[in-house]
C-alpha cells in the first residue's frame, strides 16, 4: 500500500478546464470516496491517477515515486470499472489472471495466485464460467478479483456499484469495507452516491465543478458542511434550506424567517457586519421536530408522508418553503393536516450569499 | 387475457399476407429452376441434355462429371481455387481486421485521411480498376503465377468497414482495463479486440472465401495457361474444347461450386450475419 498525493493538478479538454489547482493528498491504507455530481470531474481525476488521462499540468505521487507521466501498467495501481470490464471471451479464471499471463508467469503460478483470490471472493466455484453467466453482483466481485491479482498499492473504484440492484448495492458495499479491513490497501473510490462515501470512506472529497469543495472525515462533512453545496449534498434526504435575514442583537443572532418568525440562533463564526444580512438557515430533517401549531415557530401544511417502517418522513408547505421533517414512525398524519415545526437552532446552519457556511461554535469544536 | 396472448398476437389471415407469400414462393421457385437443372443436365447423358426436357433424367449418368475430372484438368483447377481463396480470405481478413483496428483504436498522424481513401476505394467498382491492375500485373511479371492472381483481390474495404464499426462500438473500458494490466498494443489486438469479434471474424472469413472462390473476371484475366486456372476460369475452357457439351459444362459447374455451397450450408448463420453486416455498406 502507498499514499497519493495530487499537487496543483489542472486538465483540461480543450478550452474547457475540468480540474482546477486541485491538490488532495490520501493517506495510506486510508479508504477516500470522491463525491460529487455528475461532471464535476470526480471520474476524470480518478482516469488521471490510473494514468489513462495525462494531467495538463501537475504532479501525481504514489508512494515516494512521481507517476506523472508513467504508463499505466507501471502505476501499480489497480482499477475496477462502473462496467466491469471482463472480457466476455474468457473465463472468470482467465479474466482474473489476465494480467499474470500477460507478464508472462507461469501457468502453475497463475493458478496459485489466482485460486487465493478466487478463495478470498468466493468465486471458486465460478471459475471455469464466462462473464455472461454470471449475475451482477459476481461479475463486479471478478472484477475486483481482476484487480486484486496485481497485488496493487492502490486500489482505483470508478462507481463500481451503480450498475446493481439496491440489495446488491448494500451487500457488495458491505464486501467492500470487510475486503478493506483485511487488505489495508489504499482505496480510491469514486461515487455520486453520498450513502455509499459516508459508509465506506474515512475520508470523503466533495468535488464541485472541478474543485474541491470540501474535504473531512464523513461525520465532520455531515455535521460540518462548509457550504450550501455540500450541506445539499451530503445527507439523505437532503437538508432544508430557508432564506431569512439575520440581525445582531444584544443576546446574540436572531433570524427572522419569511412570515415573520424569529428565533435565535446558537453562537457561531459569523463576519462582522451591520444592520441586517440575507442568509439561508439549514436544518436537517432529523433536526426539526413536529409540534402543535399554535405552539410552533413555524406552520405548515403537511403534502406527503414517507413512512419507511423504522422512520417518517413529513413533507410539509411552510411560508418559507417545503421542509423535511423526520419524524417517529408512530406520527400518525395525513396529507392536508396542519402541523407546527420547531427547529433544534444550536444544529442550524447558516449560509451566506456566497454559499459559505458560518459555523456554529458548537459544530466548529 | 394471458401475457402470452398478448405479447404473441394470433396470426390472422389476410389476403395481402397470403398474396406476399405466393410471391415468396414463386420468387423462390424461379430462383431455384436454375439450380436444379443444371443439376439434372449434368446427369443426362450429352444427346439427352438437348431432347429430354423431364425432370428427372430417364438414364441418370455422372460421365459428365468423370469426363471433367479424367479429360480435363479440373484437380488442378480446384487447387489453384483452393490456394488462391485460403491465402485470400486469411490475409484479406487479417489485414482488414488490423486496418480497422488502428483507424479505430489508435491516434496517429493521417489517421482520418486513411479512413476516407478506405472509404472512397470502395466507392469504385473493381471492373473500373481491372484495366490496371493487369497493368501493373504484367508489368511485374506476375500474369500466370499465384501471386497475380491474389495481390489485386486482397483489397476490401468493406471488411475493414465493418470491423471499424465493431471496434468502434466496443465499450473503451476494454481497452483501459488491459492497458492498466500492461497489455502491449499487439496484445490488446491479439488478444482482447480480436477474440471478442470471433463471429465477425468467422462471418467476414466465409463471405472472402466465398467470394474468392466465385470470383471470374479477374481471374480470367490474369491467368491464360491451364495450370494456373481457377475452376471458374477452367470450366469455360471445358466449353470452348468441347463445344457446346452442356452435361460436361453444367458439371463442370455443379463441382465448382460445391465448395461454396458446401460452406454456405455448414455456416449459413455466420453468412446472413456477414451479408446483414456488410449490407447497409454495400447499399
Amino acid at each position: 500500500m502507498a499514499s497519493v498525493e495530487l499537487k496543483s493538478i489542472t486538465k483540461s479538454f480543450g478550452a474547457v478546464e475540468v480540474i482546477k489547482g486541485l491538490n488532495l493528498s490520501v493517506a495510506e491504507g486510508s479508504f477516500c470516496a470522491l463525491l460529487g455530481p455528475s461532471g464535476c470531474g470526480k471520474s476524470t481525476l480518478l482516469r488521471m491517477i490510473a494514468g489513462l488521462e495525462e494531467v495538463t499540468s501537475g504532479k501525481i505521487t504514489i508512494g515516494d515515486r512521481d507517476v506523472t507521466h508513467e504508463m499505466p501498467a507501471k502505476r501499480r495501481v489497480a482499477m475496477v470499472f462502473q462496467n466491469y470490464a471482463l472480457y466476455p471471451h474468457l473465463t472468470v479464471e482467465q479474466n482474473i489472471c489476465f494480467s499474470l499471463s500477460l507478464a508472462g508467469v507461469s501457468k502453475a503460478e497463475q493458478k496459485t495466485k489466482g485460486g487465493q483470490v478466487a478463495r478470498l471472493l468466493q468465486l471458486e466455484s465460478l471459475m471455469d464460467r464466462r462473464p455472461a453467466q454470471l449475475s451482477g453482483g459476481q461479475r463486479q466481485r471478478v472484477a475486483i478479483g481482476r484487480a486484486l491479482v496485481r497485488d496493487p498499492e492502490v486500489f482505483l473504484f470508478d462507481e463500481p456499484l451503480s450498475n446493481l440492484d439496491a440489495l446488491l448495492r448494500v451487500q457488495m458495499r458491505l464486501e467492500l469495507a470487510k475486503l478493506h479491513n483485511e487488505l489495508k490497501t489504499t482505496m480510491i473510490y469514486v461515487t455520486h452516491d453520498q450513502v455509499e462515501a459516508m459508509t465506506l470512506a474515512d475520508k470523503i472529497v466533495v468535488l464541485d465543478k472541478g474543485v474541491i469543495s470540501q474535504m473531512g472525515s464523513p461525520l465532520d462533512l455531515y455535521n460540518a458542511p462548509a457550504n450550501r453545496f455540500v450541506a445539499g449534498f451530503i445527507g439523505s434526504p437532503a437538508m432544508n434550506f430557508v432564506p431569512a435575514t439575520l440581525r445582531k442583537t444584544a443576546g446574540g443572532l436572531e433570524a427572522e424567517l419569511t412570515g415573520g418568525t424569529k428565533f435565535r440562533l446558537g453562537d457561531r463564526a459569523a463576519p462582522s457586519f451591520d444592520g441586517t444580512r440575507r442568509v439561508e438557515i439549514g436544518v436537517r430533517p432529523e433536526h426539526v421536530q413536529l409540534g402543535h401549531a399554535d405552539q410552533a415557530l413555524i406552520t405548515g401544511r403537511v403534502s406527503v408522508i414517507e413512512q419507511l417502517g423504522n422512520t417518517t418522513y413529513v413533507y410539509a408547505d411552510t411560508a418559507s418553503g417545503p421542509m423535511i421533517v423526520e419524524a417517529d414512525q408512530s406520527v400518525r398524519l395525513s396529507p392536508g393536516d396542519t402541523i407546527g415545526l420547531n427547529i433544534d437552532t444550536d444544529r442550524a446552519h447558516v449560509f451566506d450569499e456566497t454559499g459559505m457556511a458560518w459555523p456554529s461554535v458548537r459544530s466548529a469544536t | 387475457m394471458s401475457d402470452t396472448e398478448q405479447s404473441r398476437p394470433a396470426r390472422r389471415f389476410t389476403i395481402g399476407g397470403a398474396l406476399l407469400t405466393l410471391l415468396t414462393i414463386l420468387a423462390a421457385v424461379i430462383w431455384f429452376i436454375p439450380i436444379y437443372w443444371a443439376i439434372v443436365t449434368s446427369l443426362r447423358a450429352d444427346q439427352a441434355t438437348v431432347t429430354e426436357f423431364t425432370l428427372w433424367p430417364s438414364e441418370p449418368t455422372l460421365a459428365g462429371y468423370i469426363f471433367g475430372i479424367t479429360n480435363s484438368k479440373l484437380p488442378i483447377w480446384y487447387l489453384n481455387s483452393t490456394i488462391t481463396s485460403v491465402v485470400i480470405t486469411f490475409v484479406a481478413v487479417f489485414t482488414a481486421a488490423s486496418t480497422g483496428y488502428a483507424i479505430s483504436q489508435l491516434r496517429f498522424p493521417g489517421r482520418r485521411l486513411l479512413w476516407w481513401i478506405i472509404l472512397a476505394s470502395f466507392m469504385i467498382p473493381v471492373p473500373a480498376l481491372i484495366v490496371n491492375h493487369f497493368v501493373i500485373v504484367a508489368n511485374t511479371n506476375m500474369l500466370n503465377t499465384y501471386q497475380g492472381i491474389i495481390l489485386p483481390m486482397l483489397l476490401t474495404p468493406v471488411t475493414v468497414i465493418v470491423y471499424k464499426g465493431f471496434f468502434d462500438g466496443l465499450p473503451k473500458e476494454y481497452r483501459e482495463a488491459a492497458v492498466m494490466d500492461g497489455a502491449s498494443e499487439y496484445q490488446l489486438f491479439y488478444r482482447v479486440f480480436l477474440p471478442m469479434n470471433w463471429g465477425v471474424t468467422t462471418a467476414m472469413a466465409i463471405i472472402t472465401f466465398i467470394g474468392a472462390w466465385n470470383s471470374f473476371l479477374w481471374p480470367f484475366l490474369a491467368v491464360q495457361s491451364e495450370e494456373m486456372m481457377t475452376v471458374t476460369v477452367g470450366i469455360t475452357a471445358v466449353q470452348d474444347a468441347f463445344g457446346v457439351a452442356y452435361g460436361r459444362v453444367l458439371s463442370g459447374a455443379v463441382m465448382a461450386s460445391l465448395p461454396v455451397a458446401l460452406a454456405y450450408l455448414l455456416f449459413q448463420r455466420r453468412v446472413t450475419q456477414a451479408i446483414a453486416l456488410s449490407a447497409g455498406i454495400k447499399g
